[in-house]
């Protein structure tokens, strides 16, 4: 079982996050946080293959902000920032996030994270 | 004494040897007159011809002093052209300087324009994206899998993308009320409103436990406004009250020389300080924890302030001490003229 950590303050993007990630038995949410420094503390305790990682959160910390730390705190995870702001993406090149999704593709959603997972050897 | 003791022929001869003496004397002294007066003449020729020639002197002179004169007018003249010229071209400097000023100004102006307008641009696409996102998601999760999702499920994900469509149409012709109004093509179509019975209908039409809220307004009083313009504005300073505000909540209008006051009160916490001066710009927003979960558009007041400007009103924030919130329109009683 594939441990997702979604770090999202929206309810329905946070309903649609788990719908989408229902549909494949091999994921299953392990937490759902909705600011930064949440997100801080919850990647220790479940230790996610892949953390959905929204840009604008509730609190004072950005996704973006805290990319680099969850990366340093679980090295093997895979990032993906799932956000509505296209003009974060420049901001992501060469950064701790491994993939940039814009949330009105979602569909992408899941395919992304069912090759992140397989190149990892985790499928 | 000794003279007196000559004798006459001595007298004599001395007198004829003076005579003689003297004709001699004569002789010679009108020949040495004759000559001094030729000279006498001469010097006074010559000095007449010096006195004429120091007159010639002194008119030249006179003549060098009247052109120096004139050459030192002409560079006191000069000099004050140059003064001038020199004037005006510190005032061309001057004026040069305020111009770049004025460009300056007009760069740092346009520079804030365009972040503002990048800002816009950014917060419009996410605000737009957003329940577009939930939409597109939803349906497509109920195209793909219908069959296998219960019914549940179908039922809850039909309703958020019905949710959220309605949020995308009230974002969607926000922006582009408000894009009429920046763009001064929105047209106020004003007549004289009744405001009790307008307030009334409003608060009937409105969602929410509008029933609650307390209206004071003398019967009489009248607002030269666009009735679907008002509509907006109170709607929107209703909803607001609940939202972001605590209950109860209270309409006052007045009247003050020619124009009427509708207030909107309530008992919240009222809008922190650092963020009065952005309350009316777009995707107004105060980071605060309880707006947090209570998301508009944003658009709102901006769109409040441009109906109230275009039917000659205006719109404004006042706190309420110690705590609470209003927001006020002021609009014209009559037709503009017809007072």
């Amino acid at each position: 079982m594939k441990k997702i950590l979604v770090v999202e303050d929206d309810p329905d993007v946070q309903s649609l996050i788990k719908a989408i990630f229902s549909m494949d038995p091999r994921f299953s949410i392990a937490r759902v946080v909705e600011s930064a420094e949440e997100a801080i503390e919850a990647v220790g305790m479940t230790a996610p293959e892949i953390i959905v990682l929204d840009y604008n959160l509730m609190g004072e910390l950005s996704g973006l902000d805290v990319a680099q730390q969850l990366k340093d705190l679980a090295p093997q995870t895979k990032i993906i920032m799932f956000t509505a702001h296209a003009e974060v993406e420049a901001q992501t090149q060469d950064g701790p996030t491994d993939v940039f999704l814009l949330k009105t593709e979602s569909m992408r959603l899941l395919p992304l994270a069912q090759q992140m997972t397989t190149l990892m050897g985790f499928a | 004494m000794a003279v007196s003791t000559l004798t006459n022929r001595e007298t004599m001869a001395h007198k004829d040897m003076a005579h003689k003496d003297t004709s001699s004397r004569v002789n010679v002294a009108g020949a040495h007159l004759d000559d001094a007066a030729t000279e006498a003449a001469d010097y006074t020729r010559a000095i007449l011809n010096i006195l004429d020639d120091i007159g010639e002197e002194r008119e030249k002179q006179a003549e060098s002093q009247r052109a120096v004169l004139n050459i030192l007018e002409d560079i006191d003249t000069d000099k004050i052209r140059l003064q001038s010229t020199q004037k005006a071209l510190l005032n061309i400097l001057d004026d040069f300087d305020a111009e770049r000023l004025k460009a300056d100004r007009a760069n740092i102006d346009l520079r804030v324009v365009n972040e503002a307008m990048g800002s816009f641009i950014d917060v419009a696409a996410h605000d737009l994206r957003s329940p577009l996102a939930s939409m597109v998601g939803f349906s497509s999760l109920l195209t793909e899998n219908w069959a296998t999702l219960s019914e549940q499920n179908r039922l809850k994900f039909v309703s958020t993308i019905n949710r959220q469509s309605h949020k995308l149409a009230d974002l969607v012709n926000d922006l582009l009320t408000l894009s009429s109004i920046e763009g001064g093509v929105l047209r106020a179509q004003p007549e004289s409103i009744v405001l009790s019975e307008a307030i009334s209908a409003c608060l009937a039409a409105a969602s929410g436990d509008t029933a609650s809220v307390s209206v004071s307004c003398a019967p009489h009083l009248v607002a030269w406004v666009d009735p679907n313009h008002l509509e907006r504005i109170i709607d929107n300073y209703v909803q607001n009250a609940f939202k972001y505000g605590d209950p109860p909540v209270r309409i006052e209008v007045t009247y003050l020389s020619g124009t009427v006051e509708i207030r909107v009160i309530d008992h919240g916490p009222g809008v922190p300080p650092e963020f009065k001066s952005k309350l009316f710009g777009k995707f107004a927003r105060a980071d605060v924890p309880n707006t947090r979960d209570k998301k508009g558009s944003g658009l709102g007041l901006s769109i409040v302030r441009g109906l109230a400007e275009a039917n000659g009103g205006l719109a404004r924030y006042e706190p309420i001490l110690p705590h609470g919130s209003c927001f006020l329109v002021i609009l014209p009683e009559s037709e503009p003229g017809q007072q």
